[in-house]
């Protein structure tokens, strides 16, 4: 629990030293940090109990994406501000890095290995992004559907 | 319509998308603020054709007369500033629904792009603590999160100093990364308890190309599949340089004998 509890703190801090390089607007920056953060804690639990890093990245982009929307909507502005910082966290840097490594030392099948779980960390991310993108407009669609509906009748 | 107004406000649109996608926004986004600012100023038939190294408008007023206007701007890489999506964003919904003149308009854009970052110190502790979050999230130690924010702060400086003098992308994250890397083996040679691979990858999260991959796929959600190709190459290239530099200077680090691998 404790660790959980220091990545997290972590990576709130990480999202907003992100947050201030991208030049998030100052009244989103808190919602920004917990989205970051939760999306974070979400790619290491899925670490712990499923250790995979692929469905992690998934995971932790459809939360991102999920909290991103929700944030939009209530802050009334462009998703894009929240999904940006959120995302980089789970960016595969250390897996790009230990791919590389692999490739030093001459250690071909570890670096196709760790290389081919970059492109899938990648790929998930994209992913997650892609289903909740789809699942929302879905949903805003449903939404719409019923209020004019509602007019009608 | 007359053709001064016609210009005008192409010119209104185009810039306004101008800002948008050299500070990050999606095509979608860009397309969509451009034909809102015509459809507000009376014009019906406006097709915009936007992708990130340039904006295409076309505007089309009346079908009877001959009296097709079309702009097309070309876009060099900006940085990421998402305070400026915000505010375009911002004008454009306030333009479409309230009675701004179209010279006000031009003067409220000429603010937002004028706008400041934060100022550089910031930044500069931002990247550091960036990189020195990353380093402990990546299984390092205290040692290690000291050593990540003087790599994060060096690398971020030089960053910025070579985009000044317009270095494209591919060398800047190569040099960046290379100046880490020799740092962090510096660090981990001389300091006990220091260990140089999460240092490195530390700061490389500082340099990784999140918001093009971000972006390609919403390209590619909304349909944009050259776009988001135009993204998706950025992203791998970028990713390549960034290892390229770390494993130069570790390659010549072993070569010279300072390290196992």
């Amino acid at each position: 629990m404790t660790f959980f509890i220091c990545q997290f703190a972590l990576a709130l801090f990480a999202t907003a030293g992100f947050s201030v390089i991208f030049r998030v607007p100052v009244r989103h920056i808190p919602a920004c940090v917990l989205i970051g953060a939760f999306g974070w804690v979400t790619y290491e639990l899925s670490m712990t109990y499923y250790s995979s890093a692929a469905f992690g990245c998934f995971f932790g982009a459809c939360v991102v994406g999920l909290l991103s929307n929700i944030a939009a909507h209530y802050l009334k502005d462009a998703a894009t501000i929240f999904i940006i910082p959120g995302i980089l966290c789970l960016v595969p840097g250390a897996a790009i890095f230990n791919t590389m490594a692999a490739l030093l030392r001459d250690d071909f099948g570890d670096a196709a290995e760790i290389g081919m779980q970059t492109l899938c960390m990648a790929g998930a991310i994209a992913l997650g992004l892609l289903v909740i993108g789809a699942a929302l407009r879905i949903f805003y669609a449903l939404i719409r559907k019923t209020v004019t509906l509602k007019d009608k009748f | 319509m007359e053709a001064s107004r016609k210009k005008a406000i192409l010119h209104l649109a185009v810039r306004a998308g101008e800002i948008m996608m050299k500070s990050g926004a999606e095509i979608y986004r860009v397309e969509d603020t451009i034909v809102r600012i015509c459809k507000a100023c009376g014009i019906d038939n406006v097709e915009v054709f936007a992708m990130p190294t340039g904006i295409f408008v076309t505007l089309d007023n009346d079908l009877s007369n001959d009296s097709v206007s079309t702009y097309i701007r070309r876009i060099r890489s900006g940085e990421t500033d998402l305070h400026k999506i915000s505010l375009v964003n911002q004008f454009s919904r306030e333009f479409t629904t309230t009675d701004l003149s179209i010279e006000a308009g031009m003067q409220r854009l000429d603010e937002i792009e004028r706008g400041r970052r934060y100022h550089f110190t910031v930044r500069v502790i931002g990247a550091a603590v960036v990189a020195a979050c990353f380093a402990v999230m990546f299984g390092g130690n205290a040692i290690d999160f000291g050593c990540a924010f003087i790599t994060g702060t060096i690398s971020y400086t030089l960053s910025r100093f070579l985009e000044k003098y317009e270095i494209n992308f591919f060398i800047r994250g190569m040099c960046c990364c290379a100046l880490a890397a020799f740092i962090a083996l510096t660090i981990a040679a001389s300091l006990k308890g220091a260990s140089y691979g999460p240092i490195i990858s530390g700061t490389i999260m500082l340099f990784v190309p999140g918001v093009a991959i971000t972006n390609s796929i919403r390209d590619f959600l909304s349909g944009d599949m050259l776009a988001g190709l135009t993204r998706m190459v950025e992203a791998i290239l970028t990713a390549v340089s960034l290892a390229a530099g770390a494993g130069l200077i570790i390659k010549l680090w072993t070569m010279i004998g300072g390290l196992t691998l």
